[in-house]
């Protein structure tokens, strides 16, 4: 084992530059006042006008359509990801930040598949994998992908050989659900083994509470709807704090037990009961938790933490700015607008 | 007989405990203002507005460096090695030598530590916090100084004892 004032030295070195860049880089993540003044601006122009000064300003000029913003707020995120690539962070960092898009292409690509649509024009180009190879043969697709398009084939084939034996249609929605399914178990898994590859602790909590909160929500809400557990049991995910085996246990209990049980988790420590049962507050108080997790690593002075933390939190605000400013073009009203947002910002507020 | 502890002389003991402490002290400088100046390297690289208030905290850790070489030269000074002595007595200059190692291993340890720190501390630059980035690493600093405090008061004591020979 190496002793501990070597690799806070190896630490130290390795991410001293990249702590520097992202540690002035934050100070422009926006704060509460920025999304407020968002909120409360008349139109989208001014919306714009609130925004030309920033790291969108340049990406949003002419921009008048949702698509637009999309396209915008794409380009944003990649250059974020473009630097951490530029800050010389080990390979597995770096890539995992862009699995995600590689799994949310490839989820697109199976739905459009099972409605028969077309999806090209859907797909990002954040991932690692281009969006044409993503839409092309699946036996072209990387192993990663690869493995969970074929998986979910599988899972639909079967469900319609189900279907055929008793003379039905696989509804559109059973479709989909498989396919969220499949794709989200391989999502987790390879961002675990992304996670595991960065030699990161934090990065590895950041998983295993993603997990956490995939599957404590899978749970209430299938127990809220009355759904027995055989059906939500292969849906849970493997490799959070919570063992899939204390979920499938507790999901015998009522509702109110179950919340109790959950909450009482170490995984879910600060989370009350009574947000786990409030359907408006669960998302909050969730949310919550991943954000008090980026807090701590915006605290660590020197390692992955603060680059991963800072990232995240572009992540964070290009989702509030999606929701903002294609909230305003729809023509939403404030009111509307401040409900969908969320606390997200992971520094002061 | 010779005089001599385990095959070195007297002068060969000073000069070894010397020696340790210039480089000891220096390599700590090295990677702790390595490890502060990546940081504050990072910062201008997005803001080169914040140069004169990151220099102080990046340059702090090679004071270690400077401790460890004014023992060295305490040592080649008070025991006249500058003059061409090289008869120490072994047991002198075996005491020489452990009187090296406090200056030697905490300079070592705390210019790490002290890169460390002002790594942090250029976080409080980066953010314009107007407290003051620089007391933290400079409370780091007091074990460098009284480490060569007592390093340099151990050689007064030898250098005294030597001259009463």
């Amino acid at each position: 084992m190496r002793p501990p004032l070597l690799k806070a030295v190896r630490d130290s070195v390795r991410y001293g530059y990249a702590v520097g860049r992202v540690r002035a880089l934050e100070t422009r993540v926006f704060r509460d006042a920025v999304y407020e003044r968002l909120v409360d601006a008349p139109t989208f122009s001014e919306q714009r006008r609130i925004l030309s000064d920033t790291a969108y300003g340049q990406h949003l000029e002419g921009v008048e359509t949702a698509d637009g913003v999309e396209r915008a707020l794409e380009a944003a995120l990649g250059e974020v990801y473009a630097l951490v690539e530029d800050l010389g962070l080990p390979q597995p960092i770096v890539r995992f930040f862009r699995i995600r898009h590689d799994f949310a292409n490839l989820r697109a690509r199976l739905k459009a598949e099972a409605l028969g649509a077309s999806v090209e024009a859907d797909l990002d180009a954040l991932g690692t994998v281009p969006p044409e190879v993503v839409a092309g043969p699946v036996e072209a697709l990387p192993d990663h992908l690869r493995r969970a398009a074929e998986e979910a084939r599988a899972a639909i084939a079967a469900l319609e050989e189900r279907a055929e034996r008793t003379g039905g249609k696989v509804p559109s929605r059973e479709r989909l659900d498989a396919i969220d399914r499949v794709v989200e178990r391989a999502e987790h898994a390879e961002l675990a083994e992304a996670a595991r590859a960065s030699r990161s602790d934090f990065l590895r909590e950041y998983v295993a509470l993603s997990i956490d909160l995939a599957n404590v929500k899978r749970v209430l809400r299938a127990r809220r709807r009355g759904v027995a557990l055989a059906e939500v049991e292969p849906a849970l995910l493997e490799g959070g704090r919570i063992p899939r085996a204390a979920l499938a246990e507790a999901y015998a209990l009522p509702l109110e037990e179950l919340a109790e049980r959950l909450a009482s988790h170490r995984a879910l420590r600060g989370v009350a009961a009574e947000d786990l049962l409030a359907l408006d507050r669960l998302d909050v108080a969730t949310d919550a938790l991943a954000v008090r997790m980026m807090r701590a690593g915006r605290a660590v002075p020197l390692g992955a933490e603060p680059v991963v933390a800072y990232v995240l939190a572009r992540e964070a605000e290009v989702r509030q700015l999606r929701v903002l400013l294609i909230g305003k073009l729809a023509g939403l009203g404030p009111d509307d607008l401040r409900k969908r947002l969320r606390k997200v910002y992971v520094g002061r507020g | 007989m010779k005089d001599v502890i385990l095959g070195m002389t007297g002068t060969d003991w000073a000069l070894l405990g010397a020696g340790i402490a210039a480089i000891l002290g220096g390599i700590g400088s090295a990677v702790g203002i390595t490890i502060a100046s990546s940081t504050a390297s990072g910062i201008l690289s997005e803001d080169g507005s914040k140069f004169g208030k990151l220099l102080p905290l990046a340059a702090m850790p090679g004071t270690q460096g400077i401790y460890g070489f004014i023992a060295a030269v305490l040592v080649v000074i008070f025991f006249d090695v500058l003059g061409g002595k090289i008869d120490l007595p072994a047991a002198i200059g075996f005491k020489i030598f452990l009187a090296c190692l406090p200056v030697a291993f905490l300079c070592l340890v705390s210019a790490i530590y002290q890169g460390m720190t002002g790594a942090a501390a250029a976080g409080i630059v980066a953010a314009d916090q107007p407290a003051p980035a620089l007391i933290f690493p400079a409370l780091v600093e007091t074990y460098a100084v009284l480490s060569l405090i007592v390093t340099i008061l151990m050689l007064l004591g030898l250098q005294s004892a030597a001259q009463a020979l």
